[in-house]
């Protein structure tokens, strides 16, 4: 394994890269991409929803169906 | 300007300060794309700034070799410190918890509140009203509002004739039609309800029909409306019937939407992207964003008060239902219910699958529509507790389209200043992660959809290109561009062509 000096590119010189400005635009995405890939691994995993496990009070005093003589 | 008898100096007439108001008001209108956009670029100067503090030249060392077989490989092990990650990490996620928990006490707040001056939708007004009464059962009329759509509403009949429970009434809404769309409807034995001297194009059309509809119509008998270019899956009625027997409270049930197959690549993305869509809306179970202007099922008596509270705690004329004003009617007809407390769901098994756009041209039409529609609506609207979720949408939209810009920008700077490809395992790692929730996320569409997420970078350039749409919208707002509805012509759905 061996250091490699990179110095010319194919459009641009490579003194862009070391550029201050550049390094904050690699860091601006740097941690937007961190961001939206945290918001994704959210996504792909199965929600869970909180409510299910706690226990529920029965909350419905009457029915809310069309016919007056439903059950709750 | 003369003042009045009564008017002192510096005093401001009634009559001037409403004019003042209304213009203040058109300002704002205007303004709402700005306001979107303005925010979301200056969040990203924020961060900006704090990542100025944060970055140090990432290229000032250089690239590692190594060899895998007979490869040579170049290798850089650049990756943020964990404070900076974690930080990220936490950002996002209280953020999209923060709108979550925002959104769900909102509609708790409405749901339980019992004000029948401001929200004469909400649940308790609606129950106490409604209380001890049998207004009847259930019952279904279709309206399907159609300008020359004699390519398509065949499929869309026979949809709503082979539903399990078929709808009492079926009546398309000839709007100008100059096809044979009316004599196809005729021949279906479904009824036509011509409209007269319309201008208003899709809006209007239903505004003229549900205004002679809607007086006959019992409080259980539900209109539903739906676009001639949709077909209802199997079950679409009997689910949504079943739901407003149910809940009395229930004004409106919309429906999950999937594109139809074909037109190629540019058909998949639009698959994928309404693939996901539903996801959102079942993960969310059944959570309304927008009841689809493709079907969706209400009570009258949503659509009367919506009407009757035009002109004072809505916009639009006194009388519609539809705002005419507006290029998205669906969505602005969800925020009027929603303005008004009602209840409203998307329950997982009303579906349809609906037209995708043939090509670039008649996509970037239909988006422009959208996108400055929906800005439009929350310019009208402002900013209320109901309108908050969308206008989050907005923001994430329009900071997403500043974060794949540069994100882009970063990758081709660096392919045009590197002569070497560099491989960095941690944004490689990063991006795996990533691209495994598109998978994960359009799995369900089978293996062309999973293939086209996989490969990430078509789909994240079909992203950008709806980000100029929504850059295109925002400038046609504030610079007061009119706009257009942009009908496009319907083309068969495949298999018919």
């Amino acid at each position: 394994m061996a250091a490699v000096d990179v110095t010319t590119g194919i459009l641009l010189s490579e003194a862009v890269l070391a550029s201050e400005w550049f390094g904050v635009l690699m860091a601006f995405v740097a941690i937007n991409t961190i961001m939206y890939t945290a918001l994704a691994v959210a996504k792909s995993l199965p929600k869970v929803h909180v409510g299910d496990y706690l226990p529920r009070r029965a909350y419905r005093s009457e029915t809310r169906s069309i016919h007056p003589d439903a059950p709750a | 300007m003369t003042a009045t008898p009564t008017q002192t100096r510096g005093e401001v007439s009634p009559s001037r300060l409403r004019r003042g108001l209304l213009r203040l008001g058109g300002l704002l209108q205007r303004a709402v794309g700005l306001v979107v956009l303005g925010t979301a670029v200056f969040a990203s100067l924020l961060l900006l700034v704090l990542a100025n503090t944060d970055a140090e030249p990432r290229f000032g060392r250089p690239a590692r070799r190594a060899t895998v077989g007979l490869w040579e490989v170049f290798y850089d092990t650049e990756a943020p410190s964990m404070r900076v990650v974690l930080a990220a990490v936490a950002v996002a996620l209280l953020l999209a918890a923060g709108v979550a928990w925002l959104e769900q006490r909102i509609a708790i707040r409405y749901r339980r509140s019992f004000d029948p001056i401001a929200t004469p939708l909400a649940p308790r007004v609606v129950m106490g009203e409604t209380r001890g009464v049998f207004a009847g059962p259930v019952t279904v009329t279709v309206l399907i509002p159609a300008h020359n759509e004699e390519v398509r509403i065949r499929a869309t009949l026979q949809s709503l004739l082979a539903q399990s429970v078929p709808p009492q009434r079926i009546i398309v809404v000839a709007d100008n039609c100059t096809d044979d769309t009316v004599a196809i409807a005729q021949s279906a034995g479904v009824e036509v309800f011509p409209t007269v001297g319309n201008r208003d194009k899709k809006a209007g059309a239903l505004n003229q029909a549900l205004a002679e509809l809607l007086p006959e119509q019992g409080e259980n008998d539900m209109v539903m409306v739906m676009d001639a270019d949709t077909v209802l899956q199997p079950g679409f009625l009997e689910t949504a019937m079943r739901k407003a027997t149910d809940d009395r409270a229930l004004m409106a049930v919309g429906a999950l939407f999937y594109g139809e197959e074909g037109h190629g690549l540019l058909g998949m993305f639009q698959r994928n992207e309404y693939t996901r869509y539903a996801r959102d809306i079942r993960r969310r179970r059944g959570r309304v964003y927008v009841l689809t202007g493709t079907a969706s099922m209400f009570r009258p008596r949503a659509l009367r008060t919506v009407a009757g509270s035009r002109g004072t705690l809505l916009p639009g004329r006194p009388g519609d239902v539809y705002d005419t004003a507006a290029l998205t009617e669906d969505n602005e007809l969800t925020i009027a219910l929603k303005s008004l407390g009602a209840l409203m769901a998307s329950p997982s098994d009303c579906m349809v699958v609906t037209e995708v756009m043939p090509t670039w041209r008649a996509l970037w039409k239909q988006r422009l529509r959208w996108q400055r529609g929906a800005l439009e609506n929350l310019g009208a609207y402002g900013i209320t507790p109901q309108t908050a979720r969308y206008w989050s949408q907005q923001f994430a939209i329009a900071y997403g389209a500043i974060a794949l810009l540069t994100y882009l920008m970063l990758i081709v700077l660096m392919v045009l200043a590197l002569d070497l490809w560099i491989w960095f395992p941690f944004w490689i790692g990063v991006g795996l992660v990533f691209v495994a929730e598109r998978i994960v996320s359009v799995w369900q569409g089978g293996w062309g959809p999973r293939v086209l997420a996989a490969s990430l970078f078509p789909e994240l350039l079909f992203a950008l290109y709806l980000n100029v749409i929504f850059v295109k919208g925002v400038l046609d707002i504030s610079l007061r561009r009119r706009a257009a509805w942009g009908h496009v012509p319907a083309t068969a759905p495949p298999g018919q062509a």
